[in-house]
């Protein structure tokens, strides 16, 4: 099995861990990462202009294209923007030519035979939470037995779901199902589903917070010891909002980070 | 050449290089990039300086610092690490330089001390001469032929100084070259040389002639018998008495000499025009005007560039002190070498194409942010480069891989966040900042009034396509489920996170036909995209996508009509 790995913008230089841990979870499942000269996914585009978020989105498209591979990118908003391009270029024909144009500068085309995939539902394949997994769940050998985890979805891994195409967007499960695989308990929290805030983090500075903070409080009151993230923007939020207290009160893990651990990976391969 | 004429020149290009160099070096200390290095005073960051320096000497960062001066500024590699071919040009320029002007333009001060019995003439000093020479041109071959392949739409601003240094080097070569081969093939050096030796009786001079016509390359136009081997041998004896301990074989000067070859039929022309003299000057006196040009030429980046890494090495980026990142910044203006691999690396490249905004790109906006803190870029007759800057600043998304590229080393990231601080304090913040200055009925009232000529801009169907298509949201029922949904409503109640619209409000608006009211709205840009009104919407109304099309017609619309001006 093998894919290009997106990696987007702030993975390789503000959240190396989770490159990290990603190709070592992967690697141990038999994956093959593929690195292609991809570049931004285009979501910081869409505020100043759609032509120029699609042509962003579409160039790493036919890059994928052009190798013959599909895209796997460990981040949720890139995932929703990745896809998001991919349906409008798929209903909007004349945008459809001007992209085309766009990309024919660099020799590159568009065609939509690449498919984007998150990290989360390939591995729930793998580890053999779904049907056809082709790796028993038996890869797990430390199961993280007694750890309470919440879940941190991302909205644009959930909604709009039929650009997503991820899980249930109103009662997901995918995301527990893959924590129960590690061994380590689920926690019920009532706002799983909710944004983390990081969107307005530069806009709207005190608003952001405030939608971080009630997360994090409402994992705690939850009985959470662990927020488990599958996107570096989830992630990183939550760890600056936290950042300076002593102890953060809420300890943040990647789910790839916590796989790993229950595959029995070295602690330093995921980067931690 | 007088020599009086020679040391006034040479003392003259000294005194103008240096009195340059101290210009240059002292911008270092003076200007300010980004709103903490506002706070510090050159004094302190001079003296941030020298407490770096000399802790830096001081402890093991002394290895790092050495470690460096080699690895990096010697063997350049971290352009090794990005682009091979860039790596070879630049040893090949450097080393065939740095050599040709220790062992042949500082000959009486190193080579003649190092190696007694130097004599320009001989072997190998006509071989290493030639060979470095010809490195320095292979070298700029392959730097041209690295602009050429690389070109793109957006080519690093290199400017006319590139181009002059480039030129001034080529030419310092050609003309040592020539001034070589006519050496070499000149006659009349010949006959000056036997002179001075004191071979002037007919019966040794025409068999030396004879000798130097057929292995030194000299094109006499007047031999007056034939070449015959005899004849040589007279000539070899009279060689190995006076010319031999200066003279090798010049064929080993592999350039010069087919160069000398290829003048024969004119050294007497040269001759008589006397081209050997004005080689000469040509030769020093455009080495001297490069010298004395040094700092106003990207010849400077040979100072600057090393002084960044050597910088860098001495103290880790995150333990510099606020006055020492200031000087860091101002230094990175002038250790940028303009090479572009940034440029290829970066995230928004194929925006900025689609943009038409250079800016977005690091080289360019490294000269942005340069143009900034210089205050160039806030004069009047220069909004739209201003405006161009900040929407180059707020795209980029701090992905670091400039950094990464950047063969100097540069810490750019660090740069760009400085760089967004001074625009902001300019009055040219990120789009959700300088929105907030009016109140969506403001600015309806704004558009009204107001020119609606775009700045920059695709055509407003191609910005916000559902918003202008009534299809996408005349079947809202005003049923208010998204404004329940909505995160940020449901925030509003927390202190300073007031809005002033509703999802479901803003789509009524547009029902209403009152799109202009939505454009600066508190609702429109808070809106986090979390697509939770979008997904239960009863109707199937693209709520959220409707919100961030809303945001990018807004900063075309309201751009064109914000009149920005610098402050004063
Ligand atoms: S940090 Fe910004 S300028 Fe640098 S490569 Fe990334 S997007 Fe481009
Ligand atoms: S910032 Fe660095 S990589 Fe970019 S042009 Fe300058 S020297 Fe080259
Ligand atoms: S949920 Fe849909 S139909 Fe209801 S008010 Fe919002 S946009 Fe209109
Ligand atoms: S996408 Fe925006 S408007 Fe819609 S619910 Fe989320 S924050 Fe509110």
């Amino acid at each position: 099995m093998k894919y290009a790995l997106f990696l987007g913008c702030k993975i390789p230089s503000r959240l190396p861990a989770y490159e990290a841990s990603t190709r070592a979870v992967l690697a141990h499942l038999g994956v093959t990462l593929v690195d292609l000269e991809f570049t931004c996914c285009g979501y910081p585009a869409r505020n100043v202009s759609r032509d120029g978020f699609v042509v962003s989105a579409a160039r790493n498209l036919a890059l994928a294209e052009r190798a013959g591979l599909d895209v796997l990118t460990p981040c949720t908003c890139c995932l929703g923007t990745l896809r998001h391009a991919q349906v409008l270029l798929d209903e909007d024909a004349p945008l459809r030519s001007r992209v085309a144009q766009a990309l024919a500068a660099d020799g590159l085309a568009w065609s939509g035979k690449a498919a984007v995939e998150h990290v989360l539902p390939l591995l729930a394949r793998l580890i053999g939470t779904n049907k056809g997994a082709t790796v028993p769940a038996a890869a797990v050998s430390v199961p993280r037995t007694g750890l309470r985890v919440a879940a941190q979805y991302g909205c644009h891994a959930l909604r709009p779901a039929n650009v997503a195409r991820f899980d249930n967007p109103m009662a997901p499960t995918i995301f527990e199902t893959l924590i129960r695989a590690t061994g380590a308990t689920p926690v019920d929290w009532p706002r799983r589903l909710d944004c983390c805030g990081d969107p307005l983090h530069e806009g709207n500075p005190p608003l952001a917070e405030h939608m971080t903070r009630a997360k994090i409080a409402d994992a705690l009151a939850s009985g959470a010891e662990v927020l488990c993230t599958a996107c570096p923007h989830c992630h990183l939020r939550f760890d600056a909002v936290q950042s300076g207290a002593p102890d953060p009160s809420l300890r943040t893990l990647l789910y790839t980070q916590l796989l790993g651990q229950a595959m029995g990976l070295p602690a330093k391969s995921l980067g931690l | 050449m007088s020599r009086t004429l020679f040391h006034m020149a040479l003392y003259a290009a000294l005194a103008l290089g240096a009195l340059g160099l101290l210009w240059r070096m002292a911008a270092w200390f003076r200007v300010r990039i980004g709103p903490d290095a506002r706070a510090v005073t050159p004094a302190e960051r001079v003296g941030a300086l020298f407490r770096g320096a000399a802790s830096a000497l001081f402890s093991r960062r002394l290895l790092h610092v050495v470690a460096a001066l080699f690895l990096d500024v010697l063997l350049q590699r971290r352009l090794y690490a990005n682009d091979k071919l860039r790596w070879l040009g630049h040893l090949l320029m450097f080393f065939g330089f740095m050599l040709l002007l220790l062992l042949h333009a500082l000959a009486p001060v190193v080579t003649v001390p190092l190696f007694p019995g130097y004599e320009s003439t001989l072997a190998p000093w006509l071989f290493l001469r030639n060979l470095c020479g010809a490195m320095v041109l292979i070298g700029i071959a392959l730097f041209l032929y690295g602009v050429w392949r690389r070109r793109t739409r957006f080519a690093p601003v290199r400017g006319p100084m590139a181009a002059a240094f480039i030129a001034l080097l080529g030419f310092v070569l050609m003309t040592g070259f020539l001034l070589e081969a006519d050496k070499i093939a000149s006659p009349q050096a010949f006959h000056r040389m036997a002179q001075e030796n004191g071979v002037t009786d007919p019966a040794e001079l025409e068999p030396l002639r004879a000798l130097w016509a057929a292995e030194y390359g000299v094109a006499f136009s007047d031999l007056r018998q034939p070449l015959t081997p005899e004849l040589l041998e007279k000539g070899r004896a009279v060689h190995a008495e006076g010319c031999e301990s200066c003279h090798a074989r010049p064929q080993s000067a592999f350039v010069s000499y087919p160069i000398a070859r290829a003048l024969a039929s004119v050294a007497g022309a040269l001759d008589a025009a006397r081209a050997d003299v004005w080689l000469l000057y040509l030769h020093v006196f455009a080495c001297f005007v490069g010298l004395a040009t040094l700092p106003f030429t990207r010849f400077y980046h040979a100072v600057a560039a090393p002084v960044s890494l050597l910088v860098d090495a001495a103290a880790p980026k995150r333990e510099f002190s606020a006055a020492a990142r200031a000087s860091r910044r101002a230094l990175a203006l002038d250790a940028c070498v303009r090479c572009g691999l940034c440029d290829t690396d970066c995230s928004v490249a194929p925006l900025a194409r689609h943009l038409g905004n250079p800016t977005l790109l690091p080289s360019h906006k490294l000269i942005a942010t340069g143009a900034l803190a210089g205050g160039s870029l806030l004069a009047s007759g220069h909004e739209d480069d201003a405006l161009r800057a900040a929407e180059g600043a707020f795209l980029c998304t701090d992905c670091g891989r400039c950094t990464s590229a950047c063969p100097v080393g540069l810490d750019l990231e660090d740069l760009w966040e400085a760089g967004r601080g001074d625009l902001a304090a300019a009055n040219l913040p990120a789009p959700a900042q300088w929105v907030r200055a009016r109140t969506a009925s403001a600015w309806a009232e704004l558009l009204r009034q107001g020119q609606s000529a775009h700045v920059l801009s695709d055509p407003d169907a191609a910005l916000a396509p559902l918003s202008a298509d009534r299809n996408s949201f005349s079947r809202c029922v005003q049923c208010q489920t998204c404004t329940n949904v909505c995160p940020v409503v449901a925030h509003s109640t927390d202190p300073g996170c007031g809005v002033d619209l509703t999802p479901q409000k803003v789509m009524n608006l547009l029902r209403l036909g009152m799109r202009d009211f939505t454009l600066g709205s508190r609702m429109v840009w808070d809106c986090a995209t979390c697509y939770q009104c979008q997904e239960n919407c009863p109707e199937g109304i693209r709520v959220a996508d409707i919100m961030v099309e809303l945001r990018a017609l807004a900063v075309h619309r309201l751009g064109a009509v914000r009149n920005w001006k610098a402050p004063s």
